[in-house]
């Protein structure tokens, strides 16, 4: 038997990095920092589970609550996708299950003032502040995919996460910067978060 | 080629409203000359300021046409512009070195040849096509060919640019469509009683008619725009209109003039419709009313105010209204000699124009007559009911102001404002219009009434003349078809095509149904309207179509087929590798040696919790209970109906954890099918299904060579057939990559592992495993040659070798229903099944002559009656032999049996059935190693 192969040196998104590329925390991310007014930034990197369970976490099905680097949000009854944090969330009570889809799901940030425009050209959400304001959690169609989105806003800018099944990730990207060319959208790097 | 002076004789000094930026002069084509223009000017606009008269040639007579509305519905303006057809010139602002030319003209404007239909006018009248080119029906080809040259509108180039078109969508509180003093009052008022208003103006310039007003309306129209500019809330969309209203405020809107954008088109849901379009001015029809030099008063107002534009020298006006009167006044200011203002409102008439290319003459309804150039009328208007009808309103016809208003009918969340309303002087339409915007924006306020004001019923004077300009249908041909039975408005539509041009209906819609009404002796209500129906104005293909948004899905190693060449296999959302350029040659080297294929899009679902066994006992149609943790099983799923849905492999993880194997293309099904029974029979079971299909790369490595190649790369697992029995599952390490699962199965049937990787490590997975296994043959496979070896295998596939009447025992998997269950899926129908017999059953087949390949989905026959067919169907290298799968009659199922099997090309071959669906290895002794 050959030696063991060393380990990859890093984990590769289903989106393919903006120059500069570095390696961080185990995966192939974009180095580009854009200060546009409108940036897309792929976030796929950050550890994701679903979490099932009758009330574990006390975020209820449509909201989304940030603690520290962790984001929990209500993707349904039941059920909650928790982003970030340190280790994968280990809730009490009596039939719960935890399950690791940091490599299932492409997890893409569209910040910016002009974010709700650009997500109004491939979502038919009303993304009004008294419809969507901060902390909103739905699943809706974006650009024909089946896409989970979160608002949860970064320094005061209207900041979006949107994830989708990983295999499309790419086209998601893609869809989200040509509805974005118009209002001078940029990719940049994602910073974990 | 000749170029005029922007000072030209039709061109006037700087008027008081004008959208000329006179700063900004520069030249453009028409019809092979350089014209003047300024930024702001339409086409029209500039080419009647160099005294062009004639813009086109009607759709069937080609008769001469010029400016009638200087409007976007101006029915004698259209043209071809920088290659773009059916292009608007009274509304489409002119570019520098912009190239316009006429359409539905040959060889030229001036001269053109297809004019002779006039001489034919008596074989072309409506509905000649029902009746002159009936017979002989052979004759039909020749007919097309010869009718497509006559067929108008412009042209596109095979080389045309495709734009870029895309939609949007809005949730205004309130959308006003209108901009005019009504719609922008309405806006404004809607907003500061705090709603998010989208304002639509069909035109460049929001004020609707204040803009070619006096200096009172202009002071208006100034007050108001610097209201809507200073009221916060308001989305204002110029050059856009509003092209359909349904269900529940579902607003479309057509966006144009965008800088990036052909056209965009805007869903928006409204909570309330204001619909504000104002007035459209109605022409008259008499002899000659299409001549160029004939002008609604809107018209002239239009060019004067607007565009400084000299319509003509000398005019006659036939004025029923203020506009009328109104427009007369500009032109004596301007300098046209105003020879004759004829008073509808006192009896006066006109009865014919003379002149060809232009007026020259008019003749008045007192026999008199006067030499002019320009003739004005203003007979009165037409309410654009549009989007009430949509709405589910029926406007009532009001005879003493001959013209439609609003019925009884509207919904409480569309509201009406402005002329379409009512009458009364400015302010009061401004009062009413923040009163309905007020209501509009909060459900409360009152709404102050409007009068109906008389003004004249005139329709059609003493001759007949043209009803619909863009269709070429006269009064005549109304009263004829009338008198041929053609006498609902429906039908005469349809039968004549009157209001079916590019006017759509919004000119000449009032006055077909006054002249219908006239020759079949009943009111204009008692004969009604056609139904309006979406688009309001046209909309192109491309906005309707917007960005192609078609998701695509590719597995982690797609970098890797594309730059060995791989050629693409569409197979839903997924692009995968076909092959690699010689399928044959895959298939052999996974027999000989060791290939490796990505199954990324095989469905995957995370099972986990204590009754999972329940439910997999509920999806599949076999037993479950004591799959132990390590062993994978086979299943199928049936639907309730019996019917085969999906099958594939589950294997038992952990304690209450297993992974379930769908279908790529049931994988979504399977989830929500799942979901669904989990939801709702069995809320009590404790499972938990989340789909993973993506988050794990997945390779099949299939070829005696398999193990050892596995093993060069895996650690934490023993890959020995002792420990790692065929159909079972471990997890392990792989290249490195923790938490891969690896399932010991085969679908080639060649001994194989199915490894699935965490997704991000996939491809750095498929490279180790290339790399390592020079000298073992590795080579990749595509799906084509994995389906070439699952037919030899005689591995059915859901979907292609089953379809929606399969029903299980069809599909010949017997021994895995286990109707002694207490209950699964379909059990039921496959009991009954069973009970009857007698049902068609896949088999294996193979043709009598080995090198004929039937294709798939060819009937099998006895004497003209089918009896079966194939439905897979390849050549096997490995037998070098043809092989199917096929479904046949229940006579015809022993081995042995010859069937006959019918060609797309209709000869026949003869098969034989097999005695098993495997062609190849049917002990399983490769796989099992």
């Amino acid at each position: 038997m050959a030696e063991p192969v060393p380990r990859s040196p890093a984990a590769r998104s289903p989106i393919t990095p903006a120059a500069p590329v570095v390696v961080r925390d185990g995966w192939e991310v974009s180095d580009r920092r854009s200060s546009a007014a409108l940036t897309l930034a792929d976030c796929t990197p950050v550890r994701k589970f679903v979490v099932r369970g009758n009330g574990v976490l006390g975020v209820p099905f449509g909201r989304a609550e940030r603690h520290g680097d962790t984001l929990v949000a209500g993707s349904g009854p039941g059920e909650w996708t928790v982003f970030g944090g340190e280790a994968a969330p280990s809730p009490e009570g009596e039939f719960i299950s935890v399950v690791d889809v940091t490599h299932g799901r492409a997890l893409i940030r569209l910040t910016g003032v002009l974010a709700a425009r650009l997500l109004a050209k491939v979502c038919p959400i009303d993304f009004s502040e008294r419809v969507t304001p901060h902390g909103a959690a739905f699943r809706s169609s974006v650009a024909a995919l089946a896409t989970d989105v979160v608002r949860d806003d970064r320094d005061g800018s209207p900041s979006y996460l949107l994830h989708c099944e990983r295999s499309a990730g790419q086209y998601l990207y893609d869809s989200l910067l040509d509805a974005g060319a118009e209002l001078g959208i940029e990719p940049t790097g994602g910073d974990g978060r | 080629m000749s170029e005029r002076s922007p000072a030209s004789l039709f061109r006037l000094g700087p008027q008081p409203g004008e959208v000329l930026d006179r700063s900004q002069s520069f030249h453009f084509l028409w019809d092979g000359g350089s014209y003047p223009a300024f930024a702001g000017d339409t086409i029209a606009a500039a080419l009647a300021a160099s005294g062009v008269r004639v813009l086109s040639r009607s759709f069937k007579y080609h008769r001469p046409r010029g400016i009638l509305t200087a409007s976007f519905h101006d029915p004698g303006c259209m043209v071809q512009a920088d290659g773009e057809p059916n292009v608007r010139a009274a509304h489409r602002r002119v570019k520098p070195a912009m190239d316009v030319a006429p359409q539905n003209v040959w060889p030229s404007l001036r001269f053109d040849v297809r004019s002779a239909n006039r001489a034919l006018g008596r074989f072309l009248t409506p509905g000649f096509y029902y009746k002159t080119f009936i017979k002989p029906q052979r004759l039909w080809p020749a007919y097309q060919k010869v009718l497509k040259r006559f067929a108008a509108g412009g042209r596109i180039s095979a080389g045309s640019a495709h734009g870029y078109f895309d939609k949007r969508y809005a949730h205004p509180d309130v959308l006003v469509a209108g901009g005019g003093p009504a719609g922008m009052a309405a806006a404004v008022a809607a907003a500061e009683a705090g709603a998010s208003v989208m304002l639509v103006e069909e035109e460049h310039d929001l004020g609707g008619h204040l803009r070619w007003g006096g200096s009172g309306e202009l002071g208006v129209l100034a007050a108001l725009r610097a209201a809507v500019t200073g009221q916060s809330g308001i989305e204002v969309l110029t050059d856009s209109a509003v092209t359909g209203r349904y269900d529940d405020n579902w607003v479309a809107v057509v966006q144009r003039g965008l800088s990036d954008v052909e056209e965009r088109l805007i869903k928006a849901r409204a909570g309330v419709v204001v619909v504000a379009p104002g007035l459209i001015e109605r022409p008259y029809v008499f002899a000659g009313n299409d001549t160029p030099g004939v002008m609604l008063s809107t018209a002239v107002r239009r060019l004067v105010n607007l565009y400084a534009v000299r319509p003509g020298s000398r005019a006659v006006v036939l004025t029923a209204n203020d506009e009328g009167d109104a427009a007369a006044a500009d032109l004596e200011r301007v300098g046209v000699e105003v020879a004759a203002v004829v008073d509808a409102r006192r009896g006066g008439d006109v009865v014919r124009v003379r002149g060809g290319r232009s007026v020259e003459r008019v003749e008045l309804g007192d026999g008199t007559s006067v030499d002019c150039d320009l003739l004005v009328t203003a007979v009165g208007w037409t309410a654009p009911t549009a989007l009430l009808n949509m709405a589910g309103d029926r406007p009532v016809y009001r005879p003493q102001a001959a013209r439609f208003l609003p019925g009884a009918d509207l919904a409480p969340n569309v509201l009406a404002a402005g002329g379409l309303a009512g009458d009364g002087s400015l302010d009061q339409l401004i009062e009413h219009a923040r009163a309905v915007g007020q209501r509009a924006a909060t459900g409360e306020g009152v709404i102050p009434d409007l009068e109906v004001r008389d003004h004249p019923a005139l329709f059609g004077g003493r001759t007949h003349g043209i009803v619909d300009l863009s269709e070429d249908i006269s009064s005549k041909d109304i009263v004829a078809a009338a008198r041929e039975g053609y006498d609902s408005v429906e039908l005469l539509k349809r039968f004549t095509t009157v209001t079916m041009g590019a006017a759509q209906g919004k000119l000449e819609t009032v006055n077909a149904v006054a002249i219908l009404a006239e020759a079949t002796g009943r009111s204009i209500d008692e004969t009604g309207t056609t139904m309006w129906r979406p688009p309001y104005v046209p909309i192109t293909l491309g906005a309707l179509a917007g960005r192609m948004f078609e998701p695509i899905r590719h597995s982690p190693m797609q970098p890797w087929h594309e730059a060995y060449g791989a050629v693409p296999l569409v197979a839903g959302e997924w692009i995968r590798p076909d092959h690699y350029g010689d399928p044959v040659a895959e298939v052999r080297n996974v027999r000989d040696n060791v290939g490796i294929i990505d199954v990324t899009p095989l469905g995957k679902l995370d099972l986990r919790g204590p009754d999972v066994p329940q439910l997999l006992n509920l999806l599949y149609v076999n037993k479950w209970s004591k799959l132990e943790i390590g062993a994978v099983r086979y299943g199928v799923m049936c639907a309730e109906d019996g019917v085969v849905l999906d099958d594939g492999v589950t294997g038992h993880l952990g304690p209450d954890h297993y992974l379930m194997s769908t279908t790529s293309s049931g994988a979504a099904t399977v989830w929500e099918w799942a979901e669904n029974w989990l939801q709702t029979a069995h809320r009590d079971w404790r499972v938990h299904v989340t789909p993973v299909t993506a988050a794990f790369a997945s390779i099949n490595v299939a070829g005696p060579n398999s193990r050892q190649l596995l093993s060069r790369v895996t650690t934490g697992v023993d890959l020995s057939p002792e420990a790692f029995p065929y159909m079972n599952v471990r997890t392990g390490s792989i290249a490195g990559v923790d938490g891969c699962v690896m399932w010991r199965i085969g679908f080639t049937g060649e001994l194989s592992f199915e490894i699935h990787v965490p997704a991000g490590y996939g491809l750095h997975v498929w490279e180790a495993l290339i790399d390592h296994g020079a000298d073992l043959g590795v080579a990749p496979f595509g799906v084509e040659a994995q389906r070439i070896m699952r037919l030899e295998k005689g591995h059915a596939i859901v979907g292609q070798d089953t379809d929606g009447l399969t029903r299980g025992y069809s599909a010949a998997i017997d021994s895995l229903i286990k109707l002694d269950k207490d209950d699964f899926a379909g059990l039921p129908e496959l009991s009954w099944q069973r009970q009857r017999g007698e049902y068609p059953m896949l088999v294996g087949l193979q043709p009598v002559d080995g090198s004929v390949v039937p294709a798939e989905a060819s009937q099998i026959v006895e004497g003209n009656h089918i009896v079966g067919r194939i439905t897979s169907s390849r050549w096997s290298p490995t037998l070098g032999r043809s092989i199917c799968l096929g479904f046949v009659a229940p006579h015809l199922i022993d081995a042995g049996t010859v069937v006959t099997v019918q060609l797309p090309d209709r000869s026949r071959i003869e098969a034989t059935v097999t005695p098993q669906l495997a062609h190849f290895d049917p002990a399983g002794v490769r796989l099992r190693g």
